[in-house]
C-alpha cells in the first residue's frame, strides 16, 4: 500500500482514473508470461512521456520502485513487481507517430503492438523484422527492453540490430534521445546498452526502428524427421553448408501433435521432430537456396519435405508454429519455459539431456524452438492448482538451465533474465563481469528504484541447489 | 616527454600493467595496428603505450557454429586467412587496410563497404572481455549467436575508443563465404547509385567515387545475382578492386555521417573538386580534405544540420586543433562521463582523445 499522499501525488499527474490502487484490480498486474507473481502497491496508467517523466520523479522523491510494463507477456518475470512499488503500465502510449518509406524508418510508442507496425507499414512494402511468435500481443517497447527475438531474427538479426534510436526516461525523471537515424553517432552507444536493459536502467517511450523491404519472393518448407537428434543434426548440416536461411524452427513430436490438433496444417503427427524452413529472396534465389536445402535434409534423414504452395497454406504453418505455445494447452494447463542458448553443434547433447531430465522429473516437456540460432524452448508441462509439483518444475528447469551452460551455452537467447534467471548469473559470468554490469546500473539508476531484484544475483532471494546430475563436462572458460 | 612502450603477453599481463600504470596516475595509450591513430583529439598526455600485438591467436573457431573467439591484438588479415580455410570470413573491410587490428576496430567503429548488407561489427560481435584501469578483466556476452543474458557490454566498448577499458578479447558470429561473388561498375554517378539501391536484389556493397565511378558488388545465388548483373547493364569489374579501395587513407581525411536521405546533398556541397567516396546505402562518405579548416568547419556545420556528424580521421596537429576532433558534444555528454568516470575515475585511459 502506498501511502495515500503518493497516491494523490500520482493522481495529479495521470489523473484519478488512470492509478489502480484497489487490490482485485491489482491481481491483474500481479504476473507475466511466467510463474511468479507479486502484487504491486499502484498501477500507474501513463499515456504521454511527460507522465513517465513526472511519475518517476515521484518515484525517486519517495524510493518507490517502479517497474514499467507493456503487455505482459515477458517470459522471465522481468515485468513482475517482486518489490511492490509502481506499475508503470505503458500500453495507452500506442501511437505510430511517423513512417518514413524513403528512410524506411518508423518512430513509434512504446505500447504499439509488434504486429501492428508490421500491418501498418506493408502498404508501403516494408516490415518490421523482429518478430516474436507473442507479436499479437506484445509490445515495441517491451521487445526493445528485452531484445527480443523471434524466428525470423537467424537471418535479420534481433531487436537490438533493429532499433536506431530511442527516447528514454531515467531514474531520475530525466528524458533523453538515446542515439537516431544516423550511422556512426558520436560518443558511447547509450543506446546499444539501454536495449535488453530489462526496464532496470530506464523506461523506454519512443522507439525509432529501421523497417526491411519485403522480400519479392518467399518459400516455406516443412519437413520430418525420425528424431529429434536427426533434425539438430539437419539443421548443424544447413548451415555448415554455408546456408543461412530466413528461419530455421524445429518443433518435437510432443508440440506437433498439440499442434495439429489445433490447428491442423498438415504437421506430420508420426515424425519425430519437424522443421520449418523459410527463405526469402528473389524468385531466382529462393528456388535456388530451397533446392540445396532440401538436398541436405534429404542427405540428413529428413522425408516428407512439403513446399507451402500458397500464401494461405504458409500462413497456416507458421500460425501453428506461433501458436505452438498456446496449443500446448491441451495438454497440461500450464507451461514452464526456458530459452537458453547454446553453439548450435551442441543441440544434439542438449536435447538428449533436456529429454532424461523430464524423464526424471516425470514430466512432459514440448520442445518448439529456433533451431537455427541454437536457442531452445523447452516446455515443462503441467498444472498449477497442484501445489507439489510446482517445485519439481522449477528444479527440472534449473537442471536443464544447467545443462545449457555446461555445453558452453547462455542462459538467455531473448527472453531476458528477469527475476528467474538471476540466481544463476553467476553460473555464466565472474564477480568481475557482473560488477562491470553493476556500475551501469549505478550510472543510470544510483538510488535502485528501476526494476529492483532482476538481472543481479541477489542474496535475499533462494540460493540455487542442483542436484548436479547432467553430468556434462562444465567447459573451460575460452579466454 | 618519455614514453613507455608495454607490449604485454597475455590479457592477465596486460591488466596487471594497466592497473599498475592507473595506480602511478600514468595515462595509458592502448595501440593495436596503428591504422586509427590518428582519429579523435590528439592525446593530451601519453605515459605508457600498451600495445596488443603480442595478443595475436585465435582462442577458438568452431567452423560448425560459426563462430570465432580471438584476442585483440589479431590483425584482421590473419583472422580472415584463418576463416577462409573454412570458407568463412569476418565481413569488414575497413579503410587505411591493411594492418587493423580486431581491438582496434572495435575500439573506433571503422567500417567498409561491406556494411550495407552486413552491419557493422557492432551487429556480429557476440562477446567481449575488456581489461579495466583497476586492473579486472570483464567479460560480456559469450559464444553463442544469440544471447540476452545480462547488459549487452559489447555495445558500452564498440566504438568507444577505449575510453572506458582496454579490450583484449573478443568473439564473432562469422558468415559463409558467399556462393557467388561479383563486382560491377559504372561511371553515372549517384543517379546511378540510386538505381542500383532500388532493384529487388540490393548490392552487398555499393560505393560512389567523387570523379562519378560507382562500383557494386553483388552476392549470394548465382542466378538472382547474374540476372541483377544484366539488368544494370554495367561493366565487369576486377574482384582485386576492393583490396584497392580499402588501402584509401589520405593524410588528411575526414568521416561524414549522416541520414542516409541527406547524404548525397552533404556530400555535393563539399568544397569545389573535393576527393570524396561515399556508401550511399549506409550513410556514411569519406573526404580526403584538400581545403582549409574553415571549410571542414562549414561541412561539419552543415552535417549536424541533417542530424549527422563530421569526424577527423587524420590532420596535422595544428589543423586539427583548429577544427576539432569531434564537433558538437551530443546531448547526452553527461550521462557519458558518468560512465567515463565509473569505469576510469582517474580519466588514465586515452586522456583528451575521445569525446568523454
Ligand atoms: C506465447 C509466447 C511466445 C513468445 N515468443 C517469443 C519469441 O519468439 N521471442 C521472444 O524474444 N520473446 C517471446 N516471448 C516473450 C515476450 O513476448 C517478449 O519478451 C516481449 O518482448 C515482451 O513484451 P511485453 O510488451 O509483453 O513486455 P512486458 O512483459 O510487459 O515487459 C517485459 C520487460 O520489459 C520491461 N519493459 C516493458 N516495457 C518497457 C518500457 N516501455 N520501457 C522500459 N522497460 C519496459 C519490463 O519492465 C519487463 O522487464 C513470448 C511470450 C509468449 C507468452
Amino acid at each position: 500500500m502506498l501511502p495515500s499522499p503518493i497516491v494523490e501525488e500520482l493522481r495529479g499527474v495521470v489523473g484519478r482514473e488512470s492509478v489502480i490502487v484497489s487490490p482485485n484490480d491489482l491481481r491483474i498486474f500481479e504476473r507475466d508470461g511466467s510463474i511468479e507473481g507479486a502484487l504491486p502497491d499502484a498501477v500507474v496508467l501513463a499515456s504521454t512521456t511527460e507522465h513517465v517523466a513526472e511519475v518517476m520523479k515521484i518515484a525517486a522523491r519517495h524510493k518507490i520502485p517502479v517497474v514499467p510494463r507493456g503487455a505482459g507477456t515477458g517470459l522471465s518475470g522481468g515485468a513482475v513487481t517482486i518489490r511492490g512499488g509502481i506499475a508503470l503500465q505503458v500500453t495507452r502510449m500506442r501511437r505510430i507517430l511517423e513512417v518514413d518509406p524513403v528512410a524506411q524508418t518508423a518512430l513509434v510508442e512504446p505500447g504499439v503492438v509488434n504486429q501492428e507496425l508490421s500491418l501498418v507499414v506493408a502498404q508501403h512494402g516494408l516490415f518490421y523484422a523482429p518478430d516474436p511468435s507473442s507479436q499479437k500481443a506484445c509490445t515495441i517497447g517491451g521487445n526493445a527492453a528485452e531484445n527480443s527475438g523471434g524466428p525470423h531474427c537467424l537471418y535479420y538479426g534481433v531487436t537490438t540490430n533493429h532499433v536506431l534510436g530511442m527516447e528514454v526516461v531515467l531514474a531520475d525523471g530525466s528524458v533523453h534521445w538515446v542515439s537516431g537515424d544516423t550511422p556512426d553517432r558520436t560518443g558511447l552507444d547509450l543506446c546499444g546498452i539501454l536495449v535488453g536493459s530489462e526496464g532496470t536502467l530506464c523506461a523506454i517511450t519512443k522507439i525509432k526502428v529501421r523497417l526491411l523491404r519485403i522480400p519479392p519472393s518467399i518459400a516455406t518448407m516443412l519437413a520430418a524427421f525420425p528424431s529429434i537428434e536427426t533434425a539438430s543434426q539437419a539443421v548443424s548440416a544447413v548451415i555448415g553448408r554455408g546456408i543461412v536461411p530466413a528461419a530455421l524452427e524445429m518443433m518435437d513430436s510432443v508440440t506437433v501433435g498439440a499442434v495439429e490438433a489445433h490447428y491442423h496444417a498438415g504437421y506430420p503427427t508420426d515424425a519425430g521432430a519437424v522443421l520449418l524452413v523459410e527463405v526469402d529472396g528473389t524468385a531466382e534465389s529462393t528456388r535456388e537456396l530451397m533446392a540445396a536445402i532440401a538436398k541436405v535434409l534429404d542427405e540428413n534423414h529428413g522425408y516428407g519435405l512439403r513446399e507451402a504452395q500458397t500464401p494461405a497454406e504458409r500462413e497456416l504453418l507458421w500460425a501453428g508454429r506461433k501458436g505452438a505455445i498456446g496449443a500446448l494447452g491441451r495438454i497440461k494447463p500450464n507451461y514452464y519455459l526456458h530459452d537458453g542458448v547454446v553453439p548450435r553443434s551442441r543441440l544434439p547433447q542438449v536435447l538428449s539431456a533436456v529429454g532424461e531430465i523430464g524423464e526424471h522429473y516425470k514430466l512432459p516437456v514440448a520442445n518448439v524452438f529456433h533451431a537455427g540460432d541454437g536457442n531452445l524452448h523447452p516446455n515443462i508441462l503441467f498444472d498449477m492448482r497442484d501445489k507439489e509439483v510446482l517445485h519439481q518444475v522449477e528444479s527440472a528447469g534449473e537442471e536443464m538451465l544447467r545443462a545449457v551452460v555446461e555445453l558452453g551455452g547462455a542462459l538467455s537467447g531473448e527472453h531476458g533474465i528477469g527475476l528467474e534467471k538471476a540466481a544463476f548469473m553467476s553460473w555464466i559470468y565472474s564477480e568481475d563481469d557482473l560488477g562491470a554490469m553493476h556500475r551501469v546500473k549505478d550510472v543510470f539508476d544510483p538510488t535502485g528504484i528501476l526494476n529492483p531484484g532482476k538481472i543481479f544475483p541477489d542474496d535475499a532471494r533462494r540460493t540455487v541447489h542442483l542436484a548436479g546430475r547432467t553430468g556434462l563436462a562444465v567447459e573451460a572458460k575460452w579466454w | 616527454m618519455v614514453v613507455t612502450q608495454e607490449a604485454p603477453r597475455t590479457a592477465d599481463e596486460l591488466a596487471t600493467t594497466l592497473r599498475e600504470a592507473a595506480q602511478a596516475k600514468l595515462a595509458v595509450v592502448p595501440v593495436g595496428g596503428g591504422r586509427a591513430q590518428g582519429m579523435g583529439g590528439a592525446p593530451s598526455r601519453c605515459d605508457v603505450e600498451l600495445h596488443t600485438t603480442h595478443l595475436d591467436r585465435v582462442l577458438e573457431h568452431s567452423q560448425a557454429d560459426m563462430v570465432v573467439s580471438v584476442e585483440a591484438g589479431i590483425t584482421l588479415e590473419a583472422l580472415q586467412e584463418h576463416l577462409a580455410r573454412d570458407r568463412q570470413f569476418l565481413p569488414v573491410d575497413p579503410f587505411n587496410s591493411p594492418g587493423h587490428t580486431i581491438g582496434g576496430l572495435l575500439a573506433t567503429g571503422w567500417t567498409g563497404p561491406l556494411r550495407f548488407r552486413f552491419g557493422s561489427a557492432r551487429d556480429f560481435l557476440i562477446g567481449i572481455r575488456v581489461a579495466t584501469p583497476d586492473g579486472k578483466l570483464a567479460t560480456g556476452g559469450g559464444r553463442v549467436v544469440k544471447n540476452v543474458s545480462g547488459y549487452d557490454m559489447m555495445k558500452l566498448h564498440y566504438g568507444a575508443l577505449g575510453s572506458l577499458g582496454v579490450i583484449v578479447a573478443a568473439s564473432f558470429k562469422v558468415f559463409p563465404r558467399p556462393l557467388h561473388d561479383v563486382t560491377v561498375t559504372s561511371d553515372g554517378g549517384w543517379d546511378d547509385a540510386d538505381r542500383a539501391l532500388a532493384t529487388p536484389v540490393a548490392p552487398s556493397a555499393l560505393e560512389v567515387f567523387s570523379d562519378g565511378r560507382v562500383l557494386a558488388r553483388y552476392t549470394g545465388s548465382r542466378d538472382a545475382v547474374e540476372r541483377v548483373v544484366k539488368e544494370l547493364g554495367w561493366t565487369a569489374e576486377e574482384q582485386s578492386i576492393w583490396d584497392r579501395h580499402a588501402r584509401r587513407a589520405p593524410a588528411r581525411w575526414a568521416r561524414i555521417a549522416a541520414p542516409r536521405t541527406e547524404l548525397r546533398r552533404l556530400v555535393e556541397d563539399l568544397p569545389r573538386g573535393a576527393g570524396w567516396w561515399a556508401s550511399p546505402g549506409v550513410g556514411v562518405a569519406h573526404w580526403a580534405i584538400a581545403s582549409d579548416a574553415r571549410s571542414v568547419k562549414e561541412v561539419r556545420q552543415r552535417a549536424e544540420a541533417a542530424g549527422g556528424s563530421l569526424v577527423m580521421l587524420a590532420a596535422p596537429d595544428d589543423f586539427l586543433r583548429e577544427v576539432g576532433a569531434w564537433g558538437t558534444p551530443p546531448a547526452t555528454i553527461e550521462i557519458m562521463r558518468n560512465l567515463k568516470r565509473a569505469f576510469d575515475p582517474d580519466g588514465v585511459l586515452n586522456p583528451g582523445r575521445f569525446v568523454v
